[in-house]
């Protein structure tokens, strides 16, 4: 029993997976991985109707929010993008906000 | 047969009779090209996001319907030629309904895979125990 747990007490000294150290420069800080939440909520289905779903994807200037700072995954991104782009067309959403 | 989605915007101008009459007008030309009407919902008068025409609201209507490719043609035409409707959207939607009818079912596969598999892995712990005990008994 003892032989298959291997090492003990060496996973939970280890940062978990949720958290990642970023290195820069000499200040060193923890940043929480980003995750795609349509993949979390098992969201399947990304339609141009949902208005409400759509514009927390859309920045003040009705602008699509790149993934790099939504950090939705690549294939919901594809969706996503589509179903703004059908929801501008039929004026759901502005093609260009004004503030 | 294709399954598609028709949302249109009607001028807010316009009076319950005459939505009601586009309406009726846009189904009889899907059922009498040999399609089918699945779903009519009427959203109502909606702000739009952007002016449109001059206008600054709009009553949404959208129609679930079925048919071939070139009842969409003709129902395009209709609506374009109508001056109440002011917007028209079309939606080719089976191919998207059949994703996520595999994607459903590949869900629910995978929860009763795991439903089933969890009382497993008992099993093969109580035969590395069995392997275990002769090795410690040497």
């Amino acid at each position: 029993m003892a032989e298959s747990r291997g090492r003990p007490g060496s996973a939970s000294q280890r940062p978990t997976g949720g958290d990642k150290a970023v290195l820069t420069g000499k200040k060193q800080y923890f940043r929480r991985k980003k995750v795609c939440r349509f993949c979390v909520e098992k969201i399947d289905d990304i339609n141009y109707k949902d208005v409400k779903m759509l514009n927390a994807f859309v920045a003040e200037r009705g602008k699509i929010v790149p993934r790099r700072i939504s950090g939705v995954c690549g294939p919901c991104q594809r969706r996503l993008s589509d179903a703004i782009k059908k929801a501008r067309n039929i004026a759901l959403l502005p093609f260009a906000a004004v503030i | 047969m294709r399954i598609y989605e028709e949302l249109f915007i009607i001028k807010p101008d316009a009076t319950e009779e005459e939505i009601d009459q586009i309406i009726e007008q846009m189904q009889g030309v899907i059922t009498t090209a040999g399609g089918a009407v699945d779903k009519m919902e009427k959203w109502g008068k909606r702000r739009l996001a952007y002016r449109v025409e001059k206008h600054r609201e709009g009553y949404y209507v959208l129609i679930q319907f079925t048919s071939g490719p070139e009842t969409v043609k003709e129902l395009e035409r209709r609506l374009r030629v109508t001056d109440a409707v002011i917007k028209f959207l079309t939606v080719r939607i089976d191919e998207a309904l059949k994703r996520l009818e595999k994607k459903k079912k590949h869900r629910e596969k995978r929860a009763h895979r795991k439903a089933t598999a969890a009382p497993a892995p008992a099993q093969p712990s109580v035969a590395a125990q069995m392997l275990g005990q002769p090795e410690e008994a040497r």
